[in-house]
């Protein structure tokens, strides 16, 4: 679980470095939350584009969230990288006024995807290319919106854990403000991450580090010493969310078939 | 004599990309008289290929990207990683590695061992080399081998047992593990496997392997030399394109088997009637 920081900030800066430059571009986009994850991205952007080829979209659904506002602008200025707030609460709204919901989950889907939408379109107005700030837990346990902050071109922290992640953001120099937020999706006010899944992200990540790192089955878990409760949980979390990390199926007919047999790499001609 | 090893990101699925850099350090070795030149494994291509492999795919008796290497090599021995087909076996790609000296290919050989589990899917677009040779290239006795072939002990032992004072290892090693001090832990795995083979082969091990992204993937760098007495003589660095040189003596696998009698000692035959006693009792 443990990772040398010096080192996965070298190879992570150079992939963002090497994937922009196959694909012609030299501006990066990301949509900044102030959280934890978002943070290390625009400090590992900033390093390997330079601060002026790094554009943060900060994207607050109305006032709810000031402080995180607050955190993500301050975070910008210190990296000196360019930014922008837009407010989606005007388009969230539009659309339920239409369809009223009283599910949070659908809201904050919602809110998702409007930004995954910006993004998109902030992307080919700057010809900057998103970057992605999933991380390994949230991919993992699919705690992600499909199509909403799961899409990204690439994503530099995808293989490191929350706890990871924290670790990477403390050697990058991350503000402290950051560092100590607990995390959250921002789905609503005081909503957090640990409280909305019912295990704490050290838990998770010591769980999934034996399941999926270690290749452990459910009973090696177990008798290693973690409540088989969370692990059945967390196993089921990770089970029911493939369809999040996966294309959707396409029906065979041919044969030679995309997703099947037709078979390039991402970086085809890149 | 003057090795150098290419440290290099090749352009996925561009061969003429590719080559063009290839001749740029061969000319830029040559100036600095080199007697050895090696690139890594798929150098030509990239690694990735996927169904590109038949799209990429050479004949080094009739592709002029063999002509321009053979020109641009002269004086000089290069092993180059390529896909091969040849016109005899039409329809078969080998992950391949040639030997070229004194203005031919003087020796080509194909994977055996083609990674295919978890990241690797080779066994899915190449087919599989069936032998280890050793050959007589102008500094001595040479075998090759590509990237998991190092890995599967039995390979350097063939090459040992027919002969082999030098080995020449070329690697697409993709870096796994950032828990370790130093960089990746495949890295250091790679390490060990040059300290142990040198030493158990009395032979010198030339170890390159490439840089860059495909897909995600980082390929780790960190070539390296070691001497028939199992010491480093030069390592390039991690995940950074670098031309590592390194001058050593051909004179020292004999001054190390005067001392470590292991290639004297060396009993083929036994290995070969264990080995028949093993195969007919899997065949069982």
């Amino acid at each position: 679980m443990k990772i040398n920081s010096a080192f996965v900030e070298k190879v992570l800066t150079r992939f963002i470095r090497d994937e922009l430059t196959k694909f012609g571009f030299t501006k990066g986009i990301l949509g900044l939350s102030g959280g934890l994850d978002s943070a290390v991205c625009a400090v590992l952007a900033a390093r390997a584009l330079g601060a002026k080829n790094v554009l943060a979209l900060i994207m607050p659904y109305g006032t709810g969230f000031s402080a995180d506002i607050k955190d993500a602008a301050g975070l910008a200025r210190a990296l000196g990288i360019r930014k922008k707030t837009i407010d989606i609460a005007p388009q969230v709204d539009a659309y339920f006024l239409r369809f009223p919901t009283k599910s949070r989950v659908l809201k904050g889907n919602k809110m998702a995807r409007e930004r995954m939408s910006i993004l998109y379109d902030f992307s080919a107005r700057e010809k900057a290319l998103i970057l992605g700030t999933s991380n390994k837990t949230e991919l993992l346990i699919g705690y992600g919106t499909i199509h909403g902050d799961m899409a990204c071109a690439i994503n530099p922290v995808g293989d490191l854990y929350k706890t990871q992640v924290r670790d990477l953001g403390a050697y990058l120099g991350v503000p402290g403000r950051i560092m100590k937020k607990q995390p959250t999706a921002g789905l609503w006010p005081g909503q957090t991450d640990e409280e909305e899944i019912g295990v704490t992200y050290a838990e998770i990540d010591a769980v999934l580090f034996e399941l999926a790192d270690q290749r452990k089955s459910r009973n090696e878990v177990i008798a290693g010493g973690f409540n088989a409760e969370v692990v059945d949980r967390i196993i089921s979390l990770i089970k029911g969310s493939e369809f999040k990390r996966k294309l959707p199926p396409i029906a065979k007919i041919s044969s030679r078939t995309v997703g099947h047999d037709f078979l390039y790499p991402y970086d085809w001609d890149k | 004599m003057k090795a150098v090893i290419v440290q290099m990101t090749p352009r996925l699925g561009d061969i003429k990309t590719n080559l063009d850099r290839h001749l740029g350090f061969l000319d830029r070795a040559r100036k600095d008289k080199a007697d050895l030149v090696v690139f890594p494994e798929l150098g030509l291509t990239g690694y990735s290929l996927k169904d590109l492999v038949p799209d990429t795919a050479l004949d080094t008796g009739r592709s002029p990207v063999f002509k321009e290497l053979l020109a641009a090599g002269r004086g000089m021995s290069v092993v180059v990683g390529f896909v091969e087909e040849r016109s005899d076996e039409r329809g078969l790609f080998y992950n391949s590695a040639a030997f070229l000296a004194n203005g031919k290919v003087l020796h080509v050989h194909r994977k055996v061992f083609l990674p295919t589990f978890g990241m690797f899917e080779e066994g899915k677009f190449f087919a599989r080399g069936r032998d280890f040779i050793p050959f007589q290239a102008p500094f001595g006795k040479t075998g090759l081998m590509i990237c998991r072939d190092f890995l599967q002990y039995g390979s350097s032992y063939l090459l040992f047992a027919g002969g082999a004072e030098v080995m020449i290892v070329i690697s697409a090693a993709p870096g796994r593990g950032v828990a370790g001090p130093g960089g990746f832990e495949t890295s250091h795995m790679w390490e060990l496997m040059g300290e142990a083979m040198s030493y158990f082969s009395t032979a010198f091990v030339l170890y390159c392997n490439r840089t860059g992204f495909e897909d995600g993937v980082s390929f780790a760098g960190g070539s390296f030399i070691y001497s028939p007495k199992g010491e480093r003589l030069a390592r390039a660095s991690d995940l950074d394109e670098e031309v590592l040189s390194c001058e050593f003596d051909m004179e020292l696998v004999r001054q190390v088997r005067k001392k470590w009698t292991f290639k004297r000692d060396e009993r083929p035959e036994i290995i070969l009637h264990s080995l028949e006693r093993i195969v007919r009792r899997h065949e069982d």
